[in-house]
């Protein structure tokens, strides 16, 4: 019996090597196979609405390119990065990345992306039909490396749950002209069982919510995160100080969200907002996009958040996520076309926009906002607010910058653990080391 | 899988002829030669060269001057790396703080695992051959699940409010934590609560590994010493501490040291229940070496926190040796 | 220990003289039995209830709605194509275990029952290798991978681990006890000296090979960190990185999450299940882990 198995299990390798899943060596992206059809890749991160945006897109690409075919993938978020660093160093990644646009420098200064070939647009022709936010994060050393998606701000809106509102007899659709009566009505909407917050009023503790909070705080105030070399830091300034203190506040006096119960680990504001569990959520519209696809039967609206100090918003605007090409690709021209046909095909962008509920990095879709607003009329409180953003500048390692330093110090502060001061002087002295470390 | 303290084990081989006979030069060297070329470059070659990526400020994604794309942008530093582990930045904070963790779940793992596993082996061991072998076969099977599966499985049983646990402890009439996993200011007699989850997790994952071994090392203890300890009227507890846990001594040593080895290489459990929150404080070494190196490519910082593991695990190994040595010598 | 004779003694059963002894050992037994298999039957009632009855609080613990909904959804999934990653951890699994099996075999026989030059030195080398963690080794065996184009193949997950230190280490222990009059026999009757290892030593390691090649395989189909590391391609993804690809997706729907890890679980129980002797033993024999 003994002996067989070991006969049976050899059998069985060589069986399963022979109808081997993985060819025994990984095949270099965009072989060519003998039917002389181009195989391309793209990736990008797992976002419902994102995936079923781009897979329509890719088919229609695919249907008036008979000669291309594109096979597409996603990843958890937590490991996209990981897979782009691991896969570029061994030449395995798609020939098309779904990449955010503010990382997008580092990858190029690493030569690891191809730059954008004249014949499709240059950085002139790219202007004229992008906004300058977004497309900015695709563009350096005076070279283009793609083009984006996405003009995203975070900032400025918040979906909103009616029967969550109702419930607790709070105005809706809430207006909210300025924080304090954001606050007052926030700390009414909070469903509690015992001590255990069970639904939070107005869920902010997201990982892209503090440190655009902190941000918009800063800018608002007059003023600036940069050091005067602008590429330092300064955040060990009074308006940071004041902008993580009124976020404490708003959870320690004002009880809006438990920090422990609801934060980027658990019941992030995406996810408890869908799951009923949070009556608002601070969070960008391409929330509302994915949620519409992932939870069909939840009533939703999005509505601006006023500025956090005084009358005039003032935001840092990331670039968003776009399209570039690798520098491994060995099929660049047709990388190219579909770039160009994602971002750039005003019919395309748009689709894409509706779809996922995110703001167009097209000029010429903001300016004519109709077909837009037909079919994603929650981007409408965050296109007026378009004017108010500025490009975020170079921040080094945004993910690194933004999901662990300022993300965890705020959420030191709004814990209990650190004072506003303390969080301040953390982030600043982390940010700095960043940047000093950065190869 | 942890085999170090298996080499304490080691029979003395049995003395053979000397020297090889003509025809079988090809055979012992045709078979060794392709082995001992393959560990050289999957076994010696990696560990040299996790040495030598310690002293140096290495990122695969600069390119070198010298020979495996060292020096010139990835430059030697000396122990840089190592004295940097002692200084005020937050790599090095975060390096301190996954290290001062391992140790203590290693440590609290350990006991929790022993105080489970040994009772309950003599228990296990004192009821019928059938009724050992199903309940050996049970406790066993955490230990073959996948490590993902498990994570993913207990950190929705540690589920605020739709979870198992705090809905058993409702039922009971207590008032269960607000968060096992994210709350970083609630504490179990000063341990925080996420590292308790992820230790229970972990303990009820693994601890079938001991227990099997300790059924197995009871199952050796001669029955004349049982007997003749109940003639002299020890039984129960007494019998347990002064018969039963001195005949296990080596076993009990070989189940410290890999437990403990094991604990240090805790990877899954970690980054998928809790991925080292709250505020760090389930981070573990591994995820150091695993982030370092692969998310920000800072390959000579995380080769050097590398060598930190393999540090410690030789140490606890070396400890075992030398208990070894001291008991053969009475 | 030389667990080797032990676990053949003939088994001797204590029986506590008093009944209170007994009953509370088995309620304790018990109790341990509910721990050890409550988790397992929570979450596979969870996915079979509906979304709606598991964010009921408080929860049900049986499903007052059975549904297979959740299965379903993941079989009509077309990014989940299931049985092309059972087949990929099984291709990988059974690699590993098949080329582990032969050299650790063919090298613990050599040192077992050969004498030359340099062979404490190599067996030294053996034990040394025993101590070094993987985790330690991890980020030069990717960069060799790198060199050797083998990130994102699925043979990048069989080729650093074909030989085992342990494996080599075990079998020499076997092997050793072997009786040298058979081998001597055989090679009077002119058996090669491959001969003697493939015909006389091979039939004669069932046992130590079972365990072996069983925990190998248990190893390798659980193994998530290094395939995280070298796999990227979707269906080049073994089980427990589908798992948290899945989960990711799905972060807020424990249904889908629980059935889903019940179909990671699954095949892996049901091995246990066949080998369940093989693997206790093996450990009680071994230690291993």
């Amino acid at each position: 019996m003994q002996r067989k198995l070991v006969v049976l299990m050899v059998v069985v390798a060589l069986l399963v090597a022979a109808c081997a899943p993985g060819a025994p060596a990984a095949a270099p992206s965009g072989e060519q196979p003998a039917t002389g059809k181009i195989t391309l890749r793209l990736w990008s991160h797992q976002n419902t609405a994102f995936i079923q945006a781009n897979e329509a897109i890719i088919a229609k690409f695919m249907e008036q390119n008979p000669d291309i075919e594109v096979k597409y993938e996603q990843f958890a978020y937590d490991q996209f990065i990981q897979a782009l660093q691991t896969s570029m160093q061994a030449g395995t990644e798609a020939d098309v990345i779904e990449m955010f646009g503010t990382w997008v420098c580092s990858y190029a200064q690493g030569g690891r992306l191809a730059e954008m070939p004249m014949n499709i647009m240059s950085y002139a022709e790219a202007e004229e039909l992008f906004f300058e936010a977004p497309l900015n994060g695709y563009y350096c050393d005076g070279k283009l490396y793609g083009l984006p998606n996405e003009f995203n701000l975070e900032v400025g809106g918040a979906l909103v749950n009616p029967a969550l509102f109702e419930g607790k007899g709070v105005p809706y659709p809430p207006v909210w002209s300025d924080m304090d009566t954001l606050r007052e009505q926030a700390s009414r909407l909070p469903e509690f069982d015992g001590d255990t917050m069970v639904r939070a009023g107005f869920n902010f503790v997201g990982g892209d919510g503090l440190p655009f909070l902190l941000l918009q705080g800063i800018l608002e105030q007059g003023g600036s995160y940069f050091a005067e070399d602008g590429v330092h830091f300064n955040f060990d300034t009074p308006e940071a100080v004041a902008t993580i203190q009124l976020l404490t506040d708003m959870v320690q006096k004002d009880k809006v969200v438990d920090p422990i119960l609801f934060n980027a680990d658990s019941n992030d504001p995406w996810g408890s907002f869908f799951a009923g569990n949070a009556a608002a959520s601070f969070i960008g519209s391409w929330a509302a996009g994915a949620g519409r696809v992932d939870y069909p039967d939840l009533a939703f609206d999005y509505v601006n958040t006023p500025p956090l100090f005084g009358d005039e918003y003032n935001f840092a605007a990331d670039s968003g996520w776009g399209k570039v090409v690798s520098a491994n690709s060995r099929n660049q021209e047709a990388a190219w076309k579909l770039v160009e046909f994602m971002t750039a095909e005003q019919a395309n962008a748009l689709a894409f926009n509706t779809t996922t509920g995110t703001i167009p990095a097209l000029k010429a879709l903001v300016e004519n906002p109709e077909a837009l607003l037909a079919d994603a009329p929650w981007v409408e409180p965050t296109l007026k607010l378009l004017p108010h953003g500025h490009y975020i500048g170079d921040l080094t390692d945004r993910d690194k910058l933004f999901y662990e330093i300022i993300y965890p110090a705020v959420l030191q502060s709004l814990q209990g653990s650190m004072t506003p001061e303390q969080a301040a002087q953390t982030i600043h002295a982390q940010a700095n080391e960043m940047v000093d470390a950065a190869p | 899988m942890t085999r170090a303290a298996i080499v304490g084990r080691a029979g003395e081989p049995r003395k053979e002829r000397t020297g090889l006979r003509p025809g079988q030069h090809a055979f012992v060297w045709g078979s060794l030669i392709p082995i001992f070329l393959y560990l050289g470059v999957f076994a010696l070659f990696p560990m040299i060269w996790v040495v030598v990526l310690s002293f140096f400020n290495y990122s695969p994604v600069r390119v070198g001057d010298g020979p495996l794309g060292l020096g010139g942008r990835n430059p030697f530093i000396g122990f840089g790396n190592f004295v940097a582990m002692f200084g005020t930045t937050q790599a090095a904070q975060l390096f301190r703080t996954a290290m001062m963790n391992t140790l203590l779940f290693a440590v609290l793992v350990l006991v929790v695992n022993l105080a489970i596993t040994l009772p309950l082996a003599v228990l296990v061991e004192s009821v019928h051959e059938r009724l050992k072998g199903f309940f050996r076969a049970i406790y066993f099977l955490p230990t073959v699940s996948s490590a993902v599966a498990v994570a993913i499985m207990w950190g929705y049983v540690f589920h605020p409010q739709q979870g198992l646990i705090n809905n058993l402890i409702k039922l009971v009439g207590l008032t269960p934590p607000r968060s096992w996993l994210t709350d970083p200011n609630a504490f179990f007699l000063g341990v925080p609560l996420a590292m308790v989850a992820v230790i229970i997790a972990y303990v009820w994952m693994d601890f079938g590994y001991n227990l099997v071994i300790f059924i197995a090392a009871l199952q050796g203890i001669p029955r004349e010493i049982r007997d003749a300890a109940h003639i002299d009227g020890a039984t129960g507890w007494a019998e347990f501490r002064r018969i039963t846990v001195p005949l296990l001594r080596p076993t009990l040593l070989l189940v410290c040291t890999l437990t403990m080895i094991s604990s240090f290489q805790v990877f899954v459990i970690f980054q998928v229940m809790t991925s080292g929150g709250p505020q760090n404080q389930t981070r573990s070494l591994t995820m150091e070496i695993y982030e370092n190196a692969f998310r920000y490519q800072a390959m000579g910082w995380a080769s050097s926190i590398s060598l930190v593991l393999f540090a410690m695990v030789l140490l606890v190994t070396l400890v075992q040796f030398r208990v070894l040595r001291t008991d053969w010598e009475y | 220990m030389s667990t080797v004779q032990l676990t053949t003694r003939a088994p001797h059963h204590r029986r506590s003289s008093r009944p209170l002894a007994r009953i509370l050992t088995y309620a304790i037994l018990l109790l341990g039995l509910a721990v050890t298999l409550v988790p397992f039957i929570w979450i596979l009632m969870t996915s079979l209830k509906p979304a709606s009855e598991i964010v009921r609080i408080p929860p049900t613990f049986f499903p007052e709605q059975w549904t297979f909904n959740s299965y379903q959804t993941i079989f009509a999934d077309p990014k989940v194509p299931l049985a092309r990653f059972y087949l990929n951890s099984t291709f990988v699994a059974v690699a590993r275990v098949a080329i582990t099996l032969f050299t650790s075999s063919l090298a613990g026989y050599i040192f077992a029952k050969y004498t030359f030059r340099g062979k404490n030195l190599l067996f030294g080398f053996i034990l040394i290798q025993l101590m070094i963690p993987f985790q330690v080794v991890m980020i030069p065996a990717y960069l060799i991978l790198v060199q050797l184009r083998l990130i994102d193949s699925l043979w990048g997950l069989v080729i650093p681990s074909m030989v085992d230190a342990f494996g080599i280490f075990l079998m020499r222990q076997f092997i050793s006890t072997f009786p040298n009059d058979l081998i001597d026999a055989a090679r009077i009757d002119g058996a090669s000296e491959f001969g003697v290892y493939r015909r006389v030593v091979m039939p004669n390691l069932g046992a130590p090979l079972a365990t072996l090649g069983i925990f190998t395989f248990m190893a390798t189909w659980n193994d998530y960190l290094w395939p995280l590391i070298v796999i990227t391609t979707h269906e080049k993804r073994t089980l427990p990185l589908l798992l948290t690809w899945y989960t990711s997706q799905h972060s807020q729907r424990y249904d889908l999450t629980m059935a889903a890890s019940i179909l990671v679980l699954l095949p892996i129980l049901v091995v246990y299940i066949f080998f369940q002797r093989w693997i206790v033993r093996g450990v009680a024999l071994t230690g291993m882990k």
